[in-house]
């Protein structure tokens, strides 16, 4: 377990943090996970430093050699499934129960399967966020059949949005758009359903729920630069959600 | 009432796979919305004001989360992001805007001062349950956590 050469250890570490990162995993998370993957392989001393986009990790083996790495990343998506899987190898690493050739086949396939759902249980769930939201809110059958619709599509349009990486917020806008326009639209044809609580029910999806809770846990953690940054990421999502709204309710 | 309790239970199992938690976990997080939610809509039918239920539901939340995490060995954001979700001030987000959209200022900033301080609420109630399980580990309160 001591003879890992300096190399790998940081290729297992990196791949480890950019996997955590690229999943929506917080900070500290990313960091320690780095931190006691290195020192398990046997790493005299290892440094890292986390920020939302991208990774650094300084590693010195026994003779006081250091090396290096940094990593960039980009397009970060939402899978906690991930994340528990990096945890939990972690976990296992230190205990010594898998060594570092195995820690690297898992995370190697960790960070290429796919996991989840496809896209149609993913699009009925993300209607039943918004349904049940609609009920929350004092919605009868009708606002929960109406919100349902606006959340599946929603969902459809992030599935058709996705093949656009690099634009940010796009997403958030379109979806917003859309779940105002089917609200309006059923208040139109069905004059006795309430326009609020569907449109209230159809956004409810794009609410940034991982960047501000992870917002919280990074300046908690006193990672202030991460959580000043997905703070900011969760207010401007919130902007892109009520211009659209705003668009379409200033037009019908 | 039944009906918005089953709502909430469905919502947080959708929130968790809308978020790719694992399987095993769903209803965690789904247990862990329906405690969150009552704690909140408890408080605020007993005349609390909605800024402070909203609080004591973040807290709710956040203390369950930290120990479920700690009970079952996975990371707490797995607990708090479906709890989180029914508590989200929508309705008044919404109506901010449509009162923005149609001239009415004054009512708007009302408005929007409730949301900031309903959304605020939550996130510090969250904030103060994992400071107080942080200092508790820090103080030696309780043994045998590990890191999660």
């Amino acid at each position: 377990m001591k003879d890992v050469p300096l190399e790998e250890i940081v290729r297992l570490a990196v791949l480890a943090g950019e996997v955590l990162l690229r999943n929506g995993a917080e900070t500290s998370r990313a960091e320690e996970t780095m931190y006691h993957i290195a020192r398990a392989c046997g790493a005299d001393q290892a440094e890292c430093f986390v920020i939302p986009t991208g990774v650094f990790l300084t590693v010195t083996d026994v003779s006081g050699r250091p090396l290096t790495t940094m990593r960039r990343v980009k397009g970060r998506t939402i899978n906690l499934d991930r994340i528990a899987k990096v945890n939990e190898l972690s976990r296992r690493l230190a205990d010594g129960r898998i060594n570092h050739a195995e820690a690297l086949a898992i995370l190697s396939r960790v960070a290429n399967e796919r996991t989840g759902f496809s896209l149609v249980p993913a699009m009925a769930a993300t209607g039943l966020v918004g349904g049940s939201f609609a009920v929350l809110q004092d919605g009868g059958p009708g606002e929960l059949a109406a919100a349902l619709l606006a959340a599946l599509t929603v969902r459809y349009i992030a599935h058709l949005v996705s093949r656009l990486h690099g634009v940010q917020f796009t997403f958030e806008f379109l979806g917003a758009l859309t779940a105002a326009a089917i609200g309006s639209a059923a208040h139109y044809f069905w004059p006795w359903l309430s326009r609020d609580v569907i449109v209230v029910g159809g956004i409810m999806p794009l609410v940034p729920g991982m960047a501000i809770t992870n917002a919280i846990r990074d300046v908690i953690a006193g990672d202030l630069l991460s959580g000043l940054s997905r703070g900011l990421e969760a207010a401007l999502t919130a902007v892109a959600v009520a211009m659209g709204v705003v668009i379409v309710l200033a037009v019908m | 009432m039944m009906m918005k309790i089953a709502a909430v239970f469905v919502m947080g199992t959708a929130v968790g796979i809308m978020y790719r938690i694992p399987r095993s976990l769903l209803f965690y997080g789904a247990l862990n919305a329906t405690l969150a939610w009552l704690v909140m809509v408890l408080l605020a039918g007993a005349g609390t004001d909605a800024v402070a239920a909203n609080f004591f539901g973040g807290v709710a939340l956040g203390a369950a989360a930290e120990a479920l995490a700690r009970r079952l060995r996975r990371p707490a954001t797995m607990f708090v992001i479906p709890g989180f979700f029914p508590l989200v001030p929508g309705r008044e987000a919404y109506t901010t805007m449509r009162y923005v959209v149609e001239g009415r200022y004054g009512p708007a900033t009302e408005m929007a001062a409730q949301t900031l301080l309903t959304a605020g609420a939550i996130a510090f109630g969250i904030f103060v349950s994992v400071t107080v399980y942080r200092l508790a580990l820090a103080g030696g309160l309780w043994k045998g956590a590990d890191r999660c």
